[in-house]
């Protein structure tokens, strides 16, 4: 079976054996994932599941996590400070961030900002490669990054309390408990990640002469996540996700002499969702009330911001019906309504409402096929026809072969359409079509999946300077993105001493179709891995990044690059067995004292360390 | 154009101001010399400044970097000015004036407070005058736009002594007999400031969007260029301040870069360059040629020297650009490869 080879490959990924056994036995018992089409409608594709172990072990912020743990490439705009994605060549809007199944990619400017997501708030976080608009909407081009929280229903109360503390004042607190029986699941979470973020830059003076440090680059990021679930009886279940979180951040300087501004940003979240398991045919019914908003403090001295808000509502219908024992099909509504208002955008509202078909055909075990198409209807633009096709077989024990063909978009924005002056309200979405073949080989202790993905994207949204200097969108640019992921994993053990390992290389060839030069941050190289040891009570790993060399300028001047860098990671922990688990854990980060940095003129740490408890209770 | 003032002033200046400078007391006067600087606006990564002779025979990309290695100029490198041996290198987004020896690009000092969005700069007796856009009424609607104000700075010590508030918006600045004038797109009227009592005295009300300017023969010409309307050529004779203007029709929108060279005025539209005599009273709506820049590009700097059109290159405002040179014929002459958004020419001579 194709699935239990893939969760059980991305278990592999995970690197640690002791808490992957641990899973193994609890998923025993059921939980309830909430996000049911990223199960069922993935065989195709490959999807990659960092859970909580994992999440555990590295950094607090999304960039990390992902930064060491795939292949999606990372620019960040200072430690902690705004960080945005590129996925298989593609733009930082065109990577959707998907929270318990509901797109949550800015309104107003498309994209998500990865500094402003602890992990710890998920029971996983699941990284999709390649396109998914059919199921999740606008920006599922590069691929989807999943935050889930899962809801399991048998008796247990469980905490857990992570506490860091690390260089620069870096402050973590982080903490969850699950309650739950038979009838009821209710989780709680708190996390609270600051830091004042004052680090040296390394080799690096001033004019003067001075040691040049990380100016005004002190964050705080606080979210709160409540998720119920309730039971009526086999077939009927209820269940309200909730979040509300602050980003308040400050933001690095890059020259000593400029104003010191800062970004506050929040969200709220709420999802009510109803499944009905009827045998044969299924609902699920979603209703969500999601609100964001920003204000930017242009000179922190002064009580002077620019600001936007968004307000949506989603709701979803999904109906499943199993036609015959090998074919499932999924027929989805939805209505969407977004009221944004901010200074830079006036006050708009806009509707979208959407129908999609889904259908699942396992002709055997072995051979697993998907369909979807999907089609939004709103008044702001005119929307392609989206689908998805994809095909899974399980050639023999070590062979699993993947096709997956699609067409996906990204909507215009708020700031797009709207903005004063320039905001343009006639754009097209971009729009891409993707196909690609993966080849998972699987031997005894180690598993291979190798992914060849080509993409054309056409209507790219750029803003272009235009007379008097107002810079405004438009539908200008076409791109052919290819390349090659490559993901390996291994593990074995001997006696009581377990190791693993894994490691993931991507090739990335995105270029504008018109010039033929690579796209501006867009490496062609990125490359991590990690390896980890453990015996007893006692863990150890070491983690890697390789990011090649990026253009950052679209002419690809060569002069015009943010050169590569290799950092490396250590971490111990030991664990004194009190309690269910407690886990003193020490890392160095950045061991080698690396000087980098992932956009020009603003470095990133040196060599640096953090200290932890784990407790479970 | 304001270039060729900053220079006369600065020459003139330059005679009797000592410039104490560590690196080049003795040295010759550099490898910068007999040539002229494009300042490269850049975007929000930072700007750069390059180097042609006066032949073009040589060209340097990024001098500041080359002379002061990692140190870092500052985003939006709006102008430049010049005193004695010494350039200043504005940067708007970096609230700093970088104080650099002109013939070698090494630097002397940075001015690093008293400036909140600096904009252009003019000399007078040892001191700068910058105009400050200091902050704009999309985040600041109640003062946004009257707190907009100009820093005296002593160039003797590098550091603001004195500003002067404006009460109103400010950009453009420039000197004409012991006067300062100054232009802003988003107020009505021309400033006038005294700079030896530090006072404003009765502006000169010529409408919105009045931008590049020059004075030529007592007379200070404005190009207004409104947003999506039709520009117009203020003529503003400053002995009596009595004003003349000349309507631009619909086919010069989005004309800018007013520079009067000889007795003719030049302006851009695009790629094009248009002349007209002083004396004449309607515009000329012929170009007097179009300039071969990048698809998207349009004029962004531009100047008139030495019998040369010199065009920067705007091109995508996000990559390395060109600069080019034109003879007065509109016959061209050569290509300088240069930085992300080339916005003006300053001359060593």
């Amino acid at each position: 079976m194709t699935l239990k080879r893939l969760s059980a490959f991305c278990l592999l990924l995970l690197c640690q054996i002791i808490s992957a056994q641990k899973d193994s036995i609890t998923s025993l018992k059921e939980v309830i994932v909430s996000d049911a089409n990223l199960k069922k409608y993935s065989n195709s594709q490959s999807v990659l599941k960092l859970n909580d172990s994992v999440i555990a072990k590295n950094e607090a912020l999304l960039t990390d996590l992902l930064n060491f743990n795939s292949t999606i490439y990372f620019k960040e705009y200072g430690r902690g400070m705004l960080s945005t994605v590129a996925f298989r060549g593609t733009t930082a809007s065109q990577t959707a961030v998907i929270w318990n199944g509901i797109n949550i990619n800015s309104q107003m400017n498309g994209s998500t900002d990865f500094n402003t997501i602890s992990g710890s708030d998920y029971n996983s976080v699941s990284v999709k490669a390649g396109g998914g608009s059919v199921i999740y909407g606008s920006g599922a081009v590069g691929g989807t990054v999943h935050l889930n929280n899962d809801l399991a229903f048998y008796k247990r109360f469980e905490n857990n309390l992570k506490l860091d503390y690390g260089s620069f004042n870096t402050i973590g607190i982080n903490y969850k408990t699950n309650i739950s029986n038979e009838k009821w699941s209710a989780q709680i979470g708190f996390s609270k990640n600051s830091s004042t973020n004052d680090y040296k830059y390394l080799n690096r003076y001033t004019w003067k002469g001075e040691q040049r440090w990380n100016q005004n680059g002190q964050y705080d990021i606080i979210t709160v996540n409540a998720n119920v679930g309730y039971k009526f009886d086999s077939k009927n279940i209820l269940k309200l996700y909730t979040q509300t979180s602050n980003t308040d951040r400050n933001t690095s300087l890059i020259t000593e002499t400029e104003r010191k501004s800062k970004y506050i940003n929040g969200f709220n979240r709420n999802l009510l969702e109803y499944d009905g398991d009827f045998g044969k045919f299924r609902t699920n019914f979603k209703a969500a009330y999601i609100f964001e908003n920003f204000q930017y403090y242009a000179d922190n001295s002064k009580n002077q911001y620019t600001y936007g808000k968004t307000e949506s509502l989603i709701t979803k219908a999904d109906l499943g019906y199993t036609l015959f024992k090998s074919t499932q099909i999924n027929g989805i509504i939805d209505y969407n309504r977004t009221k944004g208002y901010g200074s830079g955008f006036g006050d708009h509202t806009r509707e979208i409402s959407s129908a999609a078909l889904l259908i699942k055909q396992d002709f055997s075990a072995d051979w697993k096929n998907e369909f979807g198409i999907r089609k939004e209807f709103t008044d702001n633009y005119k929307s392609p026809i989206l689908f998805s096709l994809g095909s899974s077989y399980q050639l023999n024990k070590l062979y699993n072969l993947k096709l997956n063909l699609s067409r996906n978009f990204r909507i215009p924005t708020f700031n797009d359409l709207y903005w004063e002056e320039g905001g343009n309200p006639n754009l097209k979405p971009e729009s891409s079509y993707q196909a690609e073949i993966g080849n998972v080989f699987t031997f005894k202790n180690m598993s291979l999946t190798q992914t060849f993905y080509y993409m054309k994207i056409k209507d790219l949204l750029q803003w272009v300077p235009g007379k008097n200097g107002i810079w405004s969108p438009q539908n200008t640019d076409k791109v052919n993105s290819y390349g090659a992921e490559t993901l390996l994993s291994w593990k074995k053990h001997f006696s009581k001493n377990y190791f693993s390992a894994n490691a993931s290389y991507a090739y990335t060839i995105s270029e504008d179709e018109a010039t033929g030069k690579q796209l501006f941050f867009v490496p062609f190289h990125k490359v991590n891995g990690a390896i980890s040891y453990s015996r007893n009570k006692i863990s150890a790993y070491y983690q890697f990044l390789y990011n090649g060399f990026v253009y950052t300028q679209s002419d690809n001047d060569p002069k015009q690059i943010v050169k590569d860098y290799t950092v490396s990671n250590l971490g111990v922990d030991y664990d004194f067995n009190f309690l269910e688990s407690f886990k003193l854990g020490f890392q160095v980060l950045n061991l080698f004292n690396e000087n980098y940095e992932s956009l020009e003129n603003r470095p990133l740490p040196g060599r640096n360390f953090n200290i932890y408890i784990n407790l479970k209770f | 154009m304001k270039l060729t003032r900053f220079l006369l002033i600065a020459l003139s200046v330059s005679l009797f101001v000592s410039c104490s400078n560590d690196d080049s007391n003795d040295a010759p006067k550099g490898v910068y010399d007999n040539g002229f600087f494009i300042l490269n606006e850049g975007s929000s990564k930072g700007g750069s400044v390059s180097f042609s002779s006066d032949d073009f025979s040589t060209v340097v990309p990024n001098v500041y970097e080359a002379a002061n290695g990692a140190d870092f100029a500052g985003v939006y490198l709006q102008n430049i000015f010049f005193n004695g041996d010494n350039a200043y290198i504005i940067a708007g987004g970096s609230d700093v004036i970088n104080v650099v020896n002109r013939y070698t690009f090494k630097l002397v000092s940075k001015i690093e407070t008293g400036l909140i969005t600096p904009r252009y700069g003019v000399v007078k007796d040892g001191k700068a005058y910058v105009t400050n856009a200091n902050t704009y009424s999309y985040i600041n609607p109640a003062t946004g736009d009257t707190d907009d104000f100009i820093a005296v700075i002593d160039l003797a010590t590098n550091k603001v002594e004195s500003k002067i508030d404006l009460n109103s918006t400010a950009n453009r600045i420039i000197l004409e007999n012991n006067k300062l004038y100054i232009t802003d797109s988003s107020n009505d009227k021309v400033l006038v400031v005294n700079p030896a009592t530090k006072t404003l005295e009765a502006p000169i009300t010529i409408g919105y969007s009045g931008d590049s300017m020059e004075v030529k023969d007592g007379v200070l010409y404005v190009l207004k260029s409104p947003y999506q309307n039709r520009g117009e050529l203020v003529k503003i004779k400053l002995s009596d301040k009595t004003i003349s203007k000349i309507a631009f029709p619909e086919s010069l929108d989005g004309s800018g870069n007013l520079d009067i060279y000889g007795d003719k005025i030049y302006y851009t539209v695009n790629k094009s360059v248009y002349a007209m005599n002083t004396s004449a009273t309607t515009p000329s709506t012929t170009p007097l040629f179009t300039a071969s820049l990048s698809t998207d590009g349009y004029i962004y700097g531009f100047t008139v020297k030495n019998d040369k059109f010199y065009i920067g290159d705007g091109g995508d405002f996000k990559s390395s650009s060109k600069a080019y040179i034109y003879d007065l014929n509109g016959t061209f002459i050569k290509d300088l490869a240069v930085g992300i958004a080339p916005n003006g020419f300053y001359f060593n001579e």
